[in-house]
């Protein structure tokens, strides 16, 4: 289905199957994977032959989360706080990006994250959005945006965790082990690595026997419960954060991103990103 | 008491509390104001004998403290803790009338709108040190109850002890208690509000509950503190600070404004209970035996876990 090349798209009895499909950079999101997943949501949303989606990751992990290699990626990362943007341009990108995933969580038919391997930032908010998520114990749930400087455009965790898990995740970076993160609500389940793809099955199957009317009313009067708790409100709110997020002054002692990437390449700044945060990660 | 709705009924315009708390010429008498490196400050509740009790004074120069840490442009990080046996046992109960401390002592009668007005301006401090623009941690250990255990709700990140022991007694937490509210609650609701209803939690429970960041053994509290405090304190002072305008901006989103406006509520309510014969009463029995008579007694009649141990709080 359609012509994709960083996700593949399957339809098989009325079941939309999404692969995230860059397994060599462990499936991080960049624009382009990004244009085809809103594409493919919108086929989707209008096809009466699918009833649930499940979204899962090639390779050795659901998603790395954003592509921070700095090329393709203008839509998936906000600009850096050098650039000198206009703020309508830097809130309009930030808009769609909290909208982005405002949009996937109110998607009219279910949807199943199945999760092994890394599940960080971007690749979180993905699988989060999701009415669903099924991981293998393998799998780590975390987001070190702040490490980089950039706020989390999914105000979500708070609604699913609470505050106190939200900001030890956030302000940590620290990711979170499947276990983990069945015990306190951040996901449906965690199963064993060879499991995975049976128990996935399984439910899904059986959420493709139910009325797919059904299935839409129902899922939206659970989305209106968490819309009348604020989340709605919340996406707008974060977007404008953002911008304000943007528009900060790096100082000189500040860790700078963007000028360590380029000065060390992509795999030294992350590990320079990583490396005063290390005894608090196993 | 001044009529009207008293000192500092907050506007946008106006200074938060503890900013309002002077430092400068101040010397600390019951906190120690420690500067641990060039980017992380500890203040330690320092009246051990009375398991640090909240009196005006302490309050004021934890709150002057803040002031200090946030002005120096360098700090990212708070560490609060407490000296000798525990974090601390909650408002100083044995305070002179006219403190903030406890309740407001039925001698001084106030109108409604007196009274509203200070517990909005009591309460409020909590509120305003929720909204302090630096990374604040809690280190517990032992008891953390009443109005300590406020200070440590307000906390970015709770790292206590297994032997830690959060709870009130006698009184109704503020509405998040030391918690993880207003997250999406019926996901675990039997252990969340259970847990609220419990008189106590100890730490490791807290840590399951998701109300505290992490449980430890006692003799890794420090070091746990230690390695989050140095950890977060390398995160750009803007970052910090943007951060957390966000995430509590989503909690006003949740309501938060609203329920601490129902706590001074809740406070003005009790205020004005009409106690039976047989019912603990904090005034009356100071009056008639003395704080340690009104504990005892207290502790006789309501439902608590470790005999044997007197405290004062809320």
């Amino acid at each position: 289905m359609g012509n994709y090349k960083s996700i593949i798209y399957e339809i098989k009895d009325n079941i939309g199957w999404v692969t995230l499909n860059r397994p060599e950079k462990l499936n991080a999101i960049n624009d382009e994977m990004l244009r085809e997943l809103d594409d493919m949501f919108v086929l989707a949303e209008q096809d009466l032959d699918v009833k649930v989606l499940v979204i899962k990751g090639a390779g050795r992990a659901f998603s790395s989360g954003q592509d921070l290699s700095g090329v393709g990626t203008d839509e998936v990362l906000p600009p850096s706080p050098h650039s000198k943007l206009s703020s309508k341009a830097v809130l309009e990108a930030a808009r769609r990006r909290s909208r982005r995933w405002e949009y996937i969580f109110n998607v009219c038919k279910p949807t199943i994250a199945q999760v092994h391997g890394h599940c960080l930032g971007a690749g979180m908010y993905l699988a989060l959005s999701c009415d669903l998520t099924i991981a293998s114990e393998d799998a780590l749930f975390g987001d070190p945006s702040l490490r980089m400087g950039i706020l989390p455009d999914f105000p979500l965790l708070s609604w699913l965790v609470g505050v106190k898990r939200a900001s030890a995740m956030l302000l940590s970076g620290k990711p979170l082990t499947a276990k983990e993160a069945e015990r306190c609500g951040l996901i449906n389940k965690a199963v064993r690595n060879d499991q995975l793809d049976a128990e996935v099955s399984r439910l899904v199957k059986g959420l493709s026997l139910l009325h797919s009317d059904a299935l839409a009313v129902a899922k939206d009067s659970l989305n209106v419960a968490m819309e009348a708790r604020g989340v709605g409100a919340a996406w707008r709110y974060t977007s404008d954060m953002e911008l304000l997020m943007q528009r900060r002054t790096i100082q000189s002692d500040d860790f700078d991103f963007e000028e360590m990437r380029d000065k060390l390449g992509l795999k030294d700044a992350i590990q320079a990103r990583d490396n005063p945060f290390k005894d608090l990660d196993r | 008491m001044p009529t009207g709705f008293g000192w500092w009924f907050k506007t946008q315009y106006q200074k938060s509390q503890w900013e309002a708390m002077e430092y400068r010429g101040r010397e600390y008498q019951q906190i120690i104001y420690e500067k641990l490196s060039e980017r992380i400050v500890r203040i330690t509740f320092n009246r051990p004998e009375r398991r640090n009790a909240l009196n005006d004074q302490m309050y004021n120069e934890f709150q002057a403290g803040l002031h200090q840490a946030n002005d120096d442009p360098q700090v990212r990080v708070v560490i609060i803790r407490g000296a000798g046996p525990c974090f601390g046992s909650g408002h100083e109960l044995s305070s002179p009338k006219g403190e903030e401390s406890p309740p407001v002592h039925p001698g001084l009668n106030p109108t409604l709108v007196d009274y509203y007005g200070f517990e909005r301006r009591r309460c409020g401090k909590q509120d305003d040190a929720q909204q302090y623009p630096k990374i604040l941690i809690s280190q517990v250990h032992g008891y953390c109850l009443g109005a300590s255990e406020e200070i440590a709700a307000i906390s970015d990140i709770v790292i206590a002890s297994e032997d830690a022991t959060f709870g009130v007694r006698g009184f109704t937490r503020l509405p998040f208690g030391i918690s993880n509210w207003p997250g999406f609650w019926p996901a675990e609701s039997n252990k969340y509000w259970g847990g609220q209803l419990s008189p106590e939690v100890r730490g490791r429970q807290a840590e399951e509950m998701g109300t505290i960041t992490k449980a430890v053994k006692k003799e890794e509290l420090e070091a746990e503190v230690l390695k989050w405090a140095n950890a977060l304190a390398q995160l750009p002072i803007e970052v910090i600070a943007i951060y957390k305008e966000w995430l509590y901006g989503t909690m006003d989103i949740l309501g938060m404004g609203t329920s601490y406006r129902k706590h001074y509520g809740e406070h003005h309510t009790l205020q004005y209970v009409r106690f039976r014969p047989e019912e603990v009463n904090l005034y009356k029995e100071k009056k008639d035996s003395s704080l340690k008579g009104f504990i005892k007694k207290r502790h006789e009649s309501a439902t608590i876990q470790d005999k044997g141990k007197t405290h004062r709080e809320e």
